[in-house]
């Protein structure tokens, strides 16, 4: 690995790593709500999926002498690189299913990628990771073609949610930026037509239901942050300070 | 509020069988309500997940035909 991407690769997998924290904390909302015991049991071990695939992905930051606990619980919210799309909790049951397709489908698109290629830990971490993604990707298509064929109310709110995912999802997914060409020069990563042909190929079709053209969809950049890897926001402070675990944190003494 | 039965949402009763090792006896471990076989498997796989199964399958309670009891669960 070439010295450039040894210095930058680590950023990528915290990109990767964060938003599977969020993207775990948006599903386990949904814990309570959904609309039966099943689907919520399903959301619920969702988020766990999300949760572990984050710790085994900030794990692999060790192999370029960080820490990985000074990644997971001091950052502040605004130094946090997950997706845009995550930044605000989902407003229904059809932004769930929304996100699960273009969220999570551009998650796994990209760690796709990035163990297919020659990071050996992530050669030989990904593909656990990958099966456990193919029930989530079940689900979400199971639930997007349900929601659209209903047509209505539910097919209007898939849309519109998918809609608005999608661009932010997209510049996320494809970052026009050195890093990237770096990790993709070094075969760390596929390249972007790649990436994207691999996603379009995924959610493609089901997009196509809701009469959306994701070669119509222009990635968000603007205001792009290179420290994060994305455009301005950050996940709310609220879902941060879940995900690090503050309240209960403090219990064991101050920290640090 | 709307009709909360499984049937007004679609959803019908698929029973949930399997097995931790290769040729053990498939023994079913429970049932999940879905709308459809795609749903049905990923509901059965999260729902049942205190084993590290060999092998899960599902099948709609309606395909079961009860051959000498018509009193349980498969009969009705």
């Amino acid at each position: 690995m070439s010295e450039d991407a040894v210095k930058r690769l680590p950023l990528h997998i915290v990109t990767l790593a964060d938003t599977k924290r969020i993207l775990g904390i948006r599903y386990s909302d949904w814990l309570l709500g959904s609309p039966s015991i099943e689907t919520g049991i399903a959301a619920s071990s969702m988020a766990q999926d999300e949760w572990g695939h984050a710790r085994l992905l900030y794990s692999m930051v060790k192999h370029f002498d960080l820490i990985a606990w000074e990644l997971e619980y001091t950052r502040l919210a605004d130094e946090w690189c997950s997706a845009p799309a995550l930044d605000e909790p989902f407003a229904d049951w059809a932004a769930f299913v929304a996100a699960v397709v273009v969220v999570d489908g551009a998650l796994a698109v990209a760690l796709e990628s990035f163990g297919d290629q020659s990071f050996n830990p992530a050669r030989s971490r990904i593909p656990k990771m990958l099966a456990e993604e193919e029930f989530h990707w079940q689900f979400g298509e199971a639930w997007f073609r349900r929601l659209a064929d209903a047509g209505g109310e539910g097919a209007a709110r898939l849309q519109a949610a998918a809609r608005a995912m999608l661009p932010s999802t997209l510049g996320w997914l494809l970052p026009q930026d050195h890093l990237y060409e770096v990790i993709a020069g070094d075969l760390l990563v596929w390249r972007q037509d790649r990436v994207r042909a691999r996603y379009e190929e995924r959610v493609g079709e089901l997009l196509g239901m809701v009469e959306i053209d994701l070669d119509h969809v222009i990635p968000m950049r603007g205001d792009w942050d290179p420290k994060r890897r994305r455009g301005s926001g950050a996940p709310g402070i609220e879902a941060v300070e879940r995900a690090r675990g503050d309240r209960n944190r403090s219990l064991m003494g101050k920290l640090e | 509020m709307t009709d909360p039965s499984p049937g007004a949402l679609g959803e019908s009763v698929y029973d949930v069988f399997a097995r931790k090792k290769r040729g053990e006896p498939l023994r079913h471990v429970g049932y999940v309500d879905a709308p459809g076989d795609a749903l049905a498997k990923v509901y059965a796989w999260k729902t049942y997940d205190e084993e590290n199964w060999f092998e899960m399958c599902v099948v709609p309670r309606r395909a079961v035909l009860p051959v000498n009891r018509h009193d349980g669960p498969w009969g009705k």
